[in-house]
């Protein structure tokens, strides 16, 4: 393929955000899942921390709503559909063997929204995710798979942030994102920056409202 | 005739439906305004066309859209046919397929139809007959390619078994055309966006042809030459646009000035001879249902030639003796409107009852210029797999031809089939399934 356009330069940015955070968000879920069978409304402090309504009446509800309504914007359903609109429209740019597994994880998430076990189906949605990024990663052209990725970097250091990750892991992410902005050049500011983010891979405390404010800039 | 029971490829059915689902492969349709993505049920026994019918269709069709591009040409310039009164001027001038604006114009290498699909049944008399040519922005190619590849994939077998022509060349020749007729640039498809029924076709062809995917917003017209905006904030420039939307979206300033899908003034850059565009804008006037009662008469005035294909037998109503044929035999007719598409509008006469008929016998009085009668065409049926056996169902073939330095024809089409076993309508939007089209090669 030759150069991308405008529109669909940010349909690869937004792609990359959206499969991330179903994929991220789903370890979350999946994590609360958990700690939700002995403490009913740990679900509250989830959406504190997402900074998502809480509209949720109860365990139940939220395991439903926040899970598979795609009519609730912050569902992992609605967000999946979100990937799922950019990536239809970049066929020809990214390939339909790559577009089938944005595709089969939807086609996951509708038969998790069905099944007695979902949070065991969920796990196929992160399947066919990671082999979207993977195929992504090994065949598509480096402005293809650059944009993917960076979305993909700004989001995760975007939500783990929100969810106040411990530091290790937030700096892993921060190091990823930096790395990638400074190679690639996409992006707000200059080509040797990135937005100040690389700051924190030093020594210094995590302000993780900064660093959200900071990732968001970046593109 | 071909006896398909054993082959392997039935005994996979299942995994075809699943590779087709994987890829998307779709249709949309709008049902009270709300866009719903359904998948294109898919038959694992294909419409097989011997070599004999091939070479007679193969011939046939490329007359037919030789005459039908010659017409085109031919009504937006000197209108011979007209002044020679083969066709009357009430059938072109009144149609909605007519475009003022396209009065002289001149599409790079005098080619108007580059992709023609032209519809038709097989009769249970052995006969080919045409029922529709569609030559603004006929679809369905992109459904027996993207099914060919993966049926090779699921049962290798049936393809070493049978000599079939290749049919994933598709792209090739699309391709191929439009390098044929760009003037200079890179091409493009234009979609009106993934909300368009055809969308999956618009992005699997342009993966297929290497073509850029685009919508009117990614164009723009700058002294009279159509550019794509590239993501840097730079250009480049577009010698053939194979769009997909209707010419009254097309440009705005041209044609329907509330479009915001269409590209300001890209009419005006195809009329500088700047970009070529296919189908070029105007084809309308050919693929009317009135007017395709006259093309066998285009093939004898242009080319000079006997028609080899047979349109289904059709009465106009406008004309006088048609009209008493008409009512004379009002129920043996199927009746078409002919601003209508997609298998609307196609009313037959047998099933209404008497309040409708009186009802419309007085409007066809009325507007007799708005219907065309046929006789319905007895075709014949495939047979379709249901649960463990066999039913026969009708089905139509959209073939294809592609037309740059000359008309090629595809070797291949989409046979549509219905699901309904006492419908004869196998559009798409209206429930129907498709099949593979096997071209043998020997």
């Amino acid at each position: 393929m030759g150069t991308v356009s405008v529109a669909q330069m940010d349909e690869l940015f937004w792609l990359g955000r959206y499969t991330e955070r179903v994929y991220t968000t789903i370890h979350l879920y999946i994590r609360y899942y958990d700690e939700m069978i002995e403490r009913a409304n740990l679900f509250a402090d989830f959406c504190s921390r997402m900074e998502i309504p809480n509209i949720y009446a109860s365990r139940e509800d939220f395991v439903k709503r926040y899970g598979y309504d795609e009519s609730n914007p912050d569902s992992l359903a609605s967000n999946l559909q979100r990937g799922y609109d950019n990536a239809i429209i970049l066929r020809e740019v990214i390939g339909s063997d790559s577009l089938a597994y944005i595709q089969l994880a939807v086609y996951a998430i509708h038969k998790a929204a069905r099944s007695d076990a979902p949070v065991i189906e969920l796990q196929k949605v992160c399947d066919n995710i990671l082999a979207f990024w993977g195929i992504i990663d090994d065949g598509s052209s480096p402005q293809v798979r650059d944009l993917i990725r960076l979305g993909r970097r700004i989001e995760r250091v975007d939500l783990y942030a929100r969810m106040h990750y411990e530091s290790g892991k937030m700096k892993e992410a921060i190091g990823r994102l930096v790395h990638d902005k400074l190679v690639t050049g996409f992006g707000n500011g200059s080509s040797e920056k990135a937005a100040g983010l690389e700051k924190y891979l030093d020594n210094i405390p995590l302000d993780y409202h900064d660093i959200v404010v900071r990732a968001e800039n970046l593109f | 005739m071909m006896d398909l029971h054993e082959m392997d490829l039935l005994r996979h059915k299942e995994t075809m439906n699943e590779q087709l689902a994987r890829y998307g492969v779709r249709f949309g349709i709008y049902r009270n305004n709300v866009f719903h993505e359904q998948l294109f049920p898919y038959d694992p026994i294909p419409r097989v066309i011997d070599r004999q019918n091939a070479d007679f269709l193969e011939k046939g069709l490329a007359q037919r859209v030789m005459a039908l591009n010659a017409f085109i040409l031919d009504i937006y310039g000197k209108k011979q046919i007209i002044h020679d009164g083969v066709v009357p001027e009430e059938f072109v001038f009144a149609g909605s397929g007519y475009l003022t604006q396209c009065e002289g114009m001149q599409p790079p290498k005098g080619v108007c139809s580059h992709i023609s699909g032209i519809d038709l049944v097989l009769g249970k008399d052995g006969e080919w007959y045409v029922l529709e040519d569609n030559l603004r922005i006929p679809s369905g190619a992109s459904y027996p390619m993207i099914a060919r590849e993966l049926e090779r994939r699921c049962s290798p077998k049936t393809f070493r078994q049978y000599q079939i022509e290749d049919n994933r060349d598709y792209a090739a020749l699309l391709r191929g055309v439009m390098d044929y007729v760009s003037t200079e640039g890179v091409p493009v498809i234009l979609t009106p966006g993934r909300y368009n029924a055809a969308y999956f076709e618009h992005s699997y062809l342009a993966e297929k042809t290497g073509a850029r995917l685009v919508s009117g917003q990614d164009l723009f017209v700058e002294d009279n030459i159509l550019y794509r905006r590239t993501f840097d904030g730079g250009k480049e420039r577009v010698g053939a646009v194979y769009r997909r939307l209707g010419d009254d979206f097309l440009d705005p300033l041209n044609f329907r000035p509330d479009s915001l899908i269409g590209v300001p003034h890209i009419f005006d850059a195809f009329r500088a001879g700047n970009v070529a565009i296919m189908n070029t804008p105007g084809n309308g006037v050919a693929d009317d249902k009135g007017i395709y009662y006259f093309v066998p008469k285009m093939v004898r005035y242009y080319l000079n030639e006997e028609p080899i294909l047979q349109n289904a037998p059709t009465f106009l109503p406008f004309y006088g003796e048609d009209m008493k044929y008409v009512l004379e035999h009002f129920d043996e007719l199927v009746l078409k409107d002919v601003a209508e598409a997609g298998g609307y509008g196609v009313r037959f006469a047998n099933t209404m009852t008497a309040g409708e008929k009186e009802d419309f016998i007085r409007l066809l009085k009325k507007e007799p210029r708005r219907f065309i009668a046929q006789r319905v065409v007895d075709f014949q049926e495939i047979e379709t797999c249901s649960g463990d056996g066999y039913v026969p169902r009708k089905a139509d073939l959209r073939a294809f031809v592609l037309y740059g330095e000359k008309p090629v024809v595809w070797k291949s089409g989409l046979t549509r089939f219905t699901t309904n076993p006492d419908s004869y309508i196998v559009n798409s939007s209206q429930g129907g399934g498709f099949k593979d089209t096997w071209v043998l090669s020997q």
